[in-house]
């Protein structure tokens, strides 16, 4: 049996543990663990273990309780757990869950920070984390083909000593599988140059209702026909279960250069950001780190961020070498224009690597720092930044939230980490308060509620704040044209939907995580 | 069929008078419409194609009418829906690097309003910059950048579309980078309108380089062309485009007809100058180019009066695509990065097919870019496999078959 993966239980998780269960099965009225097993739950059973063997089927109770949740604490569990280990093991999983009219509900290494591996109807949970083969590396034509488990990690050390990577390098990445990023349209620090998951995925086999197995998009870009393949990648999992990747490859750059400028606040480095843009720059990672951050992490780094900083960048540009010393040099008077008291340029790949180490370990060293956290994930428009972030900072004072931000500004991607302690009174709605005021914020601002982390269970009702109803109708009328809502993945993405639990207070204390240690 | 006075009345009472146009303005492949409207607004277009809806009449967006000849020949056509009248910049951020546009402005006017701030929208579709937005991203169409810069798929933040229903819906929004909500708006793009009108769109741009040479690299036979632009490509320099030209596309471009490497360098100015230089160690008889070559072969991409085929192959095997389309007689080029071979010329329905399967046998395609109504009806244009999803979209977001009826195959 493969290990459970999930986020990192700290002692006192346990007893959240117990509140968060107990309110994920008052919100899914058929929980199979409280309820007892749906009719024809054996059968179920019997049939999966006919088509995929005994060894790929796990159901019961203390088997199947490490998959009731994801990275975050939102738990559902589900009927029955499957590890596929061929595309034909995924067909016949979802043609067996539809005759027993069970939802089917995709997962991989179950890193996924909204909710969206969650079985919340129960079902058959398929997790393709033994689908984990990197099928071919084409150096010449720059292409992989990947079974959906390989985590991102190893396709990019696959790929590093041929000179390619695959550009999508979610936070996660040591953990995340290609599969979830599809699902997620995944992004990471490189996005600001290189673009999302959507934009390095050439083609995909999926297996959609009746256990059919199709093939969306190719190994070529543009492939004819309507883009199907772009209407899949991040549709997390609930137009069905992705079985094979094609990606694009990136070369990578020939030079590169990472330097670090410090700021006395927030905005000053805001500015910064917009300065750079400004000047026809786009490096290849622009991200911000606060006082707060920097002062969990710095100690357990030493990578030299200055203790009494406000705010700090991270830049890095790349490209030939001789583009790297302009486009460094203009980045560096963009920050000192903007108010940057000190800027400081990795000259070895050890420096380099020690400053991007602060934003690797930052949010476990958040969830070392506080009994709890609240990580968001909010978008805004780039030239909005000085005043979100001011109205971030401003939002958790006025709720009495310590705050530590470590984000892609280049984006306008924020991630604030509200900090507390649940077992102070009336803490938790506070947190959901506060963070949806700052919601609110990037949405006034011309933003979006999710830049990377998906909407899952966590967002659903945020979309109401975005969309029309026609809007949301439409989106809609897609899930229909792939099955509808009751096969793969129900409850997620799009508000309500029948037996779904509503209510955007339960979802978003149940999206709370305790020192996960991905982004 | 043609449709009764009633259904005319039905839909001209859902605009205002002025916004009629004369039919016989909008006659595509020889039939004349109905009727003709230019609106000047999204919800215009919503109440319009939803008026055709109720009464069961065939709509045709239009802007720019440079896609017409793509995908299969209309089996209806009542309704002339020119979106030209959409031709407003709706919000500029420069700071941001997000424009949003309306449908029927053309490349050229975004363009233009752009470079003012030293951006653009990284995308040379064919036959030039008079394609409007709609256009460039209901046929979604690409040329020789493609591969090196996004395509407009990728571009593409947010859209708004009228449907059917009469409601215009809108998916992505006005940020770089967004996972809310199902991304329609790439559905959309490459759908030749047959799921909605496209009227709004929000797109991601670059700065513009600082520096752009067109350099044309001689290497022999077209063996050695290949060879010599994978060299390039892999030599990590900042170039927006590596074409390897057949000697007979070399020759309708109006360069010297003889098989070439075409590049163009686009970068600062410390990363073109180092470009150059590996260029010509790489290649020592390159020499400058007319940038206007570029142009020429986005036109000949588009037609008119010749069959275009767009083949996807490894780039790997663009010589060899490129040396066997030549040798039938059509003009071929390749753009590397993307895969992409172009071929031109007088192509017959049995030789595409025979084309087709050699492509795929490659792993790759081949879609019938540009050709006579005849041809298109002949031979599947886009060889495109999966019609069940597509037919069950169609069913939600068009059930009636209102909008560009037929263009993707019977029913479609």
């Amino acid at each position: 049996m493969p290990p459970p993966t999930g986020p990192n239980l700290s002692a006192r998780h346990a007893s959240d543990a117990t509140l968060a269960l107990t309110m994920a099965t008052s919100s899914a009225a058929a929980s199979p663990a409280s309820a007892g097993h749906p009719a024809g739950h054996e059968a179920l059973v019997r049939d999966l273990q006919a088509a995929l063997g005994p060894a790929s089927v796990l159901h019961l109770f203390e088997d199947i309780i490490a998959f009731e949740y994801d990275a975050t604490i939102e738990r559902a569990l589900p009927e029955v757990v499957v590890f596929p280990g061929t595309t034909a093991d995924v067909s016949a999983a979802v043609r067996i869950a539809e005759q027993y009219l069970r939802p089917v509900v995709p997962r991989g290494s179950g890193s996924g920070l909204s909710g969206g591996a969650v079985p919340l109807t129960g079902g058959v949970l398929v997790v393709l984390t033994k689908m984990n083969r990197i099928l071919e590396i084409d150096v010449a034509n720059r292409v992989a083909v990947v079974q959906p488990g390989v985590i991102n990690l190893q396709l990019q050390e696959a790929l590093a000593p041929k000179g390619l990577l695959f550009a999508p390098d979610p936070s996660s990445q040591r953990v995340c599988s290609i599969g979830g990023n599809v699902a997620n349209n995944s992004g990471g620090p490189h996005t600001l140059a290189h673009g999302s998951t959507v934009n390095h995925v050439l083609g995909l086999e999926v297996v959609l209702p009746g256990g059919r197995v199709a093939r969306l998009g190719g190994r070529l870009a543009d492939t004819p026909g309507i883009d199907l393949r772009g209407l899949f990648v991040g549709s997390e999992g609930t137009l069905g279960v992705v079985t094979e990747v094609t990606v694009r490859l990136v070369r990578t750059a020939p030079a590169v250069r990472t330097l670090v400028a410090v700021f006395d606040s927030v905005e000053a480095a805001s500015e910064a950001v917009s300065a750079i843009i400004r000047r026809g720059i786009i490096p290849v990672a622009l991200e911000m780190l606060d006082r707060e951050i920097i002062r969990l992490v710095e100690p357990r780094i030493h990578a030299g961020y200055p203790l009494d900083a406000g705010a700090v960048l991270l830049v890095e540009v790349e490209g030939l070498a001789e583009g790297v010393d302009a486009d460094g040099a203009s980045v560096e008077e963009a920050c000192r224009g903007a108010g940057a008291r000190e800027i400081r340029v990795a000259r070895t790949a050890g420096e380099r690597d020690r400053l991007w180490e602060a934003r690797r370990v930052g949010i476990g060293a958040i969830g070392a720092a506080a009994p709890a956290f609240y990580l968001l994930d909010g978008v805004v428009p780039r030239s909005k930044l000085p005043e979100v972030m001011h109205g971030v900072m401003e939002t958790s004072a006025r709720y009495g939230f310590r705050v530590a931000n470590i984000f892609h500004a280049g984006d306008g991607n924020l991630h604030p980490n509200l900090m507390f302690d649940p077992d102070d009174e009336g803490a938790t709605a506070r947190v959901l308060a506060c963070a949806e005021e700052i919601m609110r914020l990037c949405v006034d601002a011309g933003g979006a509620v999710t830049g990377e982390h998906g909407i899952g269970l966590e967002k659903r009702s945020y979309l109401e704040w975005i969309y029309s109803p026609a809007d949301l109708a439409a989106m809609n009328a897609v899930r229909v044209a792939f099955g509808g809502a009751e096969r793969f993945n129900p409850c997620k993405m799009l508000p309500g939907g029948h037996g779904c639990a509503s209510g955007h207070g339960a979802e978003a204390l149940n999206a709370m995580r305790r020192g996960s240690d991905s982004v | 069929m043609t449709p009764t006075a009633t259904d005319l009345e039905h839909v001209r009472h859902a605009l205002s008078s002025d916004l009629e146009r004369s039919p016989q303005h909008y006659v595509l492949g020889g039939v004349t419409p109905a009727i003709a409207f230019a609106p000047t607004d999204p919800s215009e277009i919503a109440a319009l194609v939803h008026a055709a809806d109720e009464v069961g009449l065939a709509v045709a967006p239009l802007g720019a009418r440079t896609a017409t000849a793509v995908g299969r020949p209309l089996s209806r056509y009542d309704v002339a829906l020119d979106l030209r009248a959409l031709d407003r910049v709706i919000e500029y951020v420069p700071e941001d690097l997000v424009v949003t546009v309306q449908a029927g402005v053309t490349l050229t006017t975004l363009q233009t309003t752009l470079r003012e701030h030293g951006q653009y929208l990284p995308t040379d579709p064919p036959p030039g910059d008079e394609v409007t937005v709609g256009g460039l991203l209901a046929s979604a169409r690409s040329g020789a950048w493609r591969g090196h810069l996004p395509a407009a798929r990728d571009l593409i933040l947010g859209m708004a579309v009228a449907l059917p229903s009469g409601e215009v819906v809108h998916s992505g929004g006005r940020v770089v980078k967004n996972v809310t909500g199902f991304d329609m708006h790439r559905m959309h793009t490459g759908a030749l309108g047959a799921l909605g009108v496209i009227v709004e769109a929000t797109f991601k741009l670059t700065p513009l380089p600082a520096v752009t040479r067109t350099l044309l690299l001689p290497a022999g036979d077209i063996d050695a062309c290949g060879a010599l632009a994978r060299r390039v490509w892999d030599a990590g320099l900042v170039v927006r485009a590596i074409t390897v030209l057949g000697a007979r596309a070399a020759a309708e471009a109006m360069l010297p007809p003889a098989a070439a490497v075409l590049v163009e360098v686009a970068g600062s100015e410390a990363s073109a100058e180092r470009t150059l230089r590996e260029i010509r160690a790489l290649a020592p008889a390159a020499g400058d180019a007319p940038a206007e070559a570029w142009g020429r072969l986005r036109r000949l991409a588009a037609g008119p009066g010749a069959t275009v085929l767009r083949i996807g192959v490894p780039p790997a095997e663009v010589e060899t695509t490129v040396a066997a389309l030549e040798r039938s007689g059509l003009a071929a080029w390749a753009h590397l990065a993307a895969g992409s071979v172009m071929a031109r010329g007088d192509v017959a329905a049995s030789e595409i097919e025979a084309l087709r399967a050699l492509a795929a046998e490659r792993g790759g395609f081949l879609q019938v870019e540009i050709a006579s109504a005849t041809l298109r009806q002949a031979v599947d244009p886009t060889g495109a496999t999966e019609r069940t999803l597509v037919e069950a979209l169609k069913q939600q977001f068009d059930p009636r078959g209102t909008l560009n009826p037929g263009r993707w195959g019977a029913g479609l």
